[in-house]
């Protein structure tokens, strides 16, 4: 029993520096897990069994799940800055920390040299479970209920905070297309440039039959910077030509 | 193991945690550290209770337990809302309050 | 084997406190239930006849029920116990009429009209467009007064832990819901909830040492065993600093209340009405029911302690409240240097001493639930006017308010014939009883500075030109008008005919161990 709480305490305390000093959020969390489990196995090591497996249960399967949980939300790269906030804070705060530890060490060191046992106290309703559900529902009936409370509490502040309600309609396929098409702007593809012209350049504008240009086929920035190209008037005329006029086999020739 | 053991690592554990509260700035590892500090607590109740032969110290460890968990949601759905409208967690970056 | 024996639970006792958790559950279901135009007034509704009802169920508990421990064991019905718990919910109601003005803000009442909305984002507009409302502060508002009441009852270490945490989650969510300056609010939510969730857990750390010196965690059967000791124990003193500490932090007393000024300027001010008034009545009246019932035999120890804390509350309150440019954070100090006067009656361990923080916490919190109320109303577009600088003038635009705040600010500052000064002369009384004379020196010293400050501020309001940026005044609804004049009018009325209340809490300050 001896070396099983040593090997243990060493364990906890080593998760615990580990969740002290870990840059990272993530690897802190599961340092922590280690310790809370470590703390498992001490309480069973107690004659404490429910409350060993609770441990399990609530805090490294639920809670610790949960810190992992917005540790992703959040991302798991974001490393925390080592660089000190206030001067001198952190000396400051380890020396404080270190003197807290010794002080309560030597405070309790040797404060409780006995142990009663739990043998009689569990015997008495016949069992770990039975004895704690005598007292949880009998002695603290007033406490386990004021605890719904807490929950209660608890699971409305996460909706607040967290439930976005829908506050637009939602965008489904249709009322989107018919956005598209209210808003006035060319629903469909822009015509591409050159179409129909001499130069097959990006700066010439497409034609529509009636010869006159079409500026929606230029891209934007060349129509801001203002090097857009004009079509000749006897260009417009040969293709006129050539299209209505023309024979049908020439109509592609002119490349 | 005699009870003294058990309260001198409870300790240890507690002051690492207070620790992490006063040295780390990343709002998350600071509330683990206070999560050490209740786990510390609850070893504290279980060793006594152990040593004086009752279960009432196991009955509050539970109750910590749940108090706990139900602490942990309010707390972490306080720090996402944070994230959310700043895009850190750091305890440091709280600009608009003056330490 | 012993069947599980069921507790005997006395009801009526009990009823404050179910009534109150009660309705808050039924202001859960009302959220669900209801349609979104119909929540606000039926949650008003509830809310309100709640805190009544639990209120007189309080008179009717006070006149009816033998004194003793109930449920168990697990609360004490007792004398500071029910005038602690009548006073909670007088605060906590006026509280709530301030919290339910939705005209000063032309946006809505003093919340954010949907929390998990961005702030400054889209929907943050169309929320505020539609004029939607988070009504789910009500029943987190009833959570906590249930917590509170819980708190200042509590009769083992267990109970007074649950409470605590009752009471501090709805705070630490309703902390973080202003409607103006989001990102701010937010802050101080966070910085409430690492700071309030440390001070827990060193409380509970303090608990769990105690239960392991005395094998019990009820409260007489602490005080039993710390009688029975002949020797100093490490283990019992190193359990009453921890327990100090933790309590200490929730009071905001120096050096524990560093987070006080930030979140009280952070917080939707209703709230920090509230907080600063039923919270700290209900943290100093956990702390009295600690440091006298079960810790009672070790007054030599935690004494000294108390006297320094107190001191440093006082002067460092004071001073640094001098130096704020900003009102919420002047009043915040303000807070803190009042809890250092609470504290000297605390120091004075007797029943004196415990009479005198009772009138001290009637006084001071009726008097800063106004002064945050006044708050509310003094207003510039982008939202409440909290720079000093612009409250230049406002008596000439608003003379009732500029002079409801002057009494409130003159009651701060303990000048006779407010509420202010009986209660300061009540602990300094009880100190120089108890032969604590230095602090009451330290009393005065801390008093005059904080008189010079409040003296300031009226001058500010009354005799400075107003600069361009001045703020203006909202007119309240009635609701607001109501929460403000109950405080101004108590204020006066307990300082001028203080007897009959001097003589009730003289007659109720006696604990039940």
């Amino acid at each position: 029993m001896t070396f099983l709480f040593w090997i243990l305490a060493t364990l906890s305390v080593i998760g615990g520096l580990g969740m002290l000093l870990s840059r990272k959020a993530v690897h802190s969390a599961l340092w922590l897990a280690l310790t809370m489990m470590c703390l498992a196995v001490l309480y069973v090591a107690q004659s404490a069994v429910f409350l060993g497996t609770v441990q399990v249960i609530v805090y490294t399967g639920a809670v610790m799940m949960l810190f992992l949980f917005v540790l992703m939300l959040i991302g798991v790269s974001a490393a925390d800055s080592l660089r000190e906030s206030i001067r001198g804070q952190r000396p400051v705060a380890v020396l404080v920390a270190v003197a807290l530890g010794a002080t309560l060490i030597a405070a309790v060191g040797n404060a409780l040299d006995f142990s009663v046992g739990l043998q009689a106290a569990n015997a008495e309703y016949g069992g770990n479970v039975q004895g704690l559900a005598a007292l949880m529902f009998g002695r603290y009936l007033i406490a386990f209920e004021a605890t719904a409370a807490l929950l209660i509490t608890a699971a409305l502040g996460a909706t607040i905070l967290a439930h976005r309600e829908r506050l637009f309609p939602r965008q489904d396929q249709r009322t989107r297309s018919v956005e598209r098409f209210r808003s006035g702007v060319h629903p469909g593809q822009r015509p591409s440039p050159g179409v129909y012209a001499r130069h097959n350049a990006v700066d010439v504008p497409a034609l529509l039959p009636d010869g006159s240009a079409v500026p929606d086929s230029i891209p934007g920035p060349l129509r801001a910077r203002g090097t857009v190209r004009e079509i000749d008037a006897t260009a417009t005329e040969e293709v006129l030509d050539r299209l209505v006029g023309g024979a049908a086999s020439d109509t592609g020739g002119e490349r | 193991m005699s009870p003294d053991a058990y309260l001198s690592l409870a300790s240890i554990l507690f002051a690492i945690g207070a620790a992490g509260v006063l040295l780390r700035r990343n709002a998350i590892i600071a509330f683990m550290s206070i999560e050490l500090m209740l786990n510390a607590a609850n070893l504290a109740f279980v060793t006594a209770a152990r040593a004086w032969g009752n279960l009432d110290g196991q009955v509050v460890a539970f109750f910590v337990m749940v108090v706990a968990a139900a602490e942990v949601v309010v707390g972490l759905a306080i720090i996402m809302t944070i994230f959310r409208s700043r895009q850190s967690t750091s305890v440091d970056e709280t600009s608009l309050l003056r330490w | 084997m012993t069947p599980i024996s069921v507790v005997d639970i006395d009801y009526v006792a009990l009823a404050p406190v179910i009534i109150v958790l009660v309705a808050a559950v039924i202001g859960v279901l009302l959220e669900a239930f209801l349609p979104e135009a119909a929540r606000r007034s039926g949650q008003l509704l509830l809310t309100g006849s709640a805190v009544a009802l639990a209120f007189l169920t309080v008179l009717i508990v006070a006149a009816s029920r033998p004194f003793g421990p109930i449920a168990g064991g697990s609360l004490m019905l007792d004398g500071p116990g029910l005038f602690l718990q009548g006073l909670i919910l007088l605060t906590s109601g006026t509280a709530i009429l301030i919290m339910a003005d939705r005209r000063v803000d032309p946006g809505g009442d003093a919340f954010a009209g949907r929390v998990s909305t961005l702030p400054g984002g889209e929907e943050e507009r169309e929320v505020s467009r539609r004029g939607l409302m988070q009504t789910e502060v009500w029943p987190l508002m009833l959570f906590c007064i249930g917590g509170l009441l819980l708190f200042v009852t509590s009769n083992d270490l267990l109970t007074l832990f649950i409470a605590l945490e009752i009471l501090s989650l709805p705070l630490y969510l309703l902390v973080g819901m202003a409607r103006r300056r989001r990102l701010l609010s937010q802050e101080a939510a966070l910085k409430y909830f690492l700071m309030g969730a440390l001070a827990s857990a060193i409380l509970l750390f303090g608990s769990a040492l105690a239960y392991a010196y005395a094998g019990t965690i009820e409260f007489a059967g602490i005080a039993e065993r710390i009688s029975e000791r002949t020797t100093a124990n490490t283990l019992v003193i190193a359990a009453v600093a921890l327990i100090l500490v933790g309590l200490l932090f929730k009071i905001g007393a120096v050096p524990f209340g560093q987070w006080v000024p930030d979140v009280y300027q952070g917080a939707p001010t209703p709230v920090t009405g509230f907080m600063a008034a039923a919270v700290k009545v209900a943290a100093v009246g956990a702390l009295l029911r600690v440091l006298y019932v079960p810790f009672g035999g070790m007054r030599w120890e935690w004494e000294p302690v108390l006297w320094i804390v107190a001191s440093l509350t006082m002067l460092i309150g004071s001073l640094v409240a001098l130096a704020q440019s900003d009102i919420k954070r002047m009043l915040a100090y303000s807070s803190i240097a009042n809890a250092g006067f609470i504290l000297i009656g605390v120091a004075a361990a007797d029943q004196v001493g415990l009479s005198s923080v009772l009138f001290y916490l009637l006084a001071y919190s009726v008097a800063t639930l106004a002064a945050f109320g006044i708050v509310t109303m003094v207003r510039v577009p982008t939202g409440e006017a909290t720079s000093l600088e612009q409250w230049a003038g406002i008596g000439r635009r608003s003379p009732l308010l500029a002079t409801a705040f002057s009494l409130i600010l003159l009651s701060f500052a303990g000048i006779p014939l407010t509420a202010g000064f009986i209660a300061k002369f009540g602990v300094f009384t009880a100190a120089i009883t108890a032969g604590a004379l230095p602090l009451v020196i330290v009393g005065i010293v801390a008093s005059a500075i904080a008189a010079a400050l409040y003296v300031r501020i009226i001058v500010r309001m009354y005799f400075t030109d107003p600069v361009s940026a001045s703020a203006g005044v909202a007119s309240p609804s009635p609701l607001t008008v109501a929460g403000v004049g109950l405080g101004v009018a108590l204020t006066v009325i307990l300082g001028v005919f203080p007897q009959p209340v001097l003589n009730l809490v003289e007659q109720t300050s006696i604990f039940v161990r």
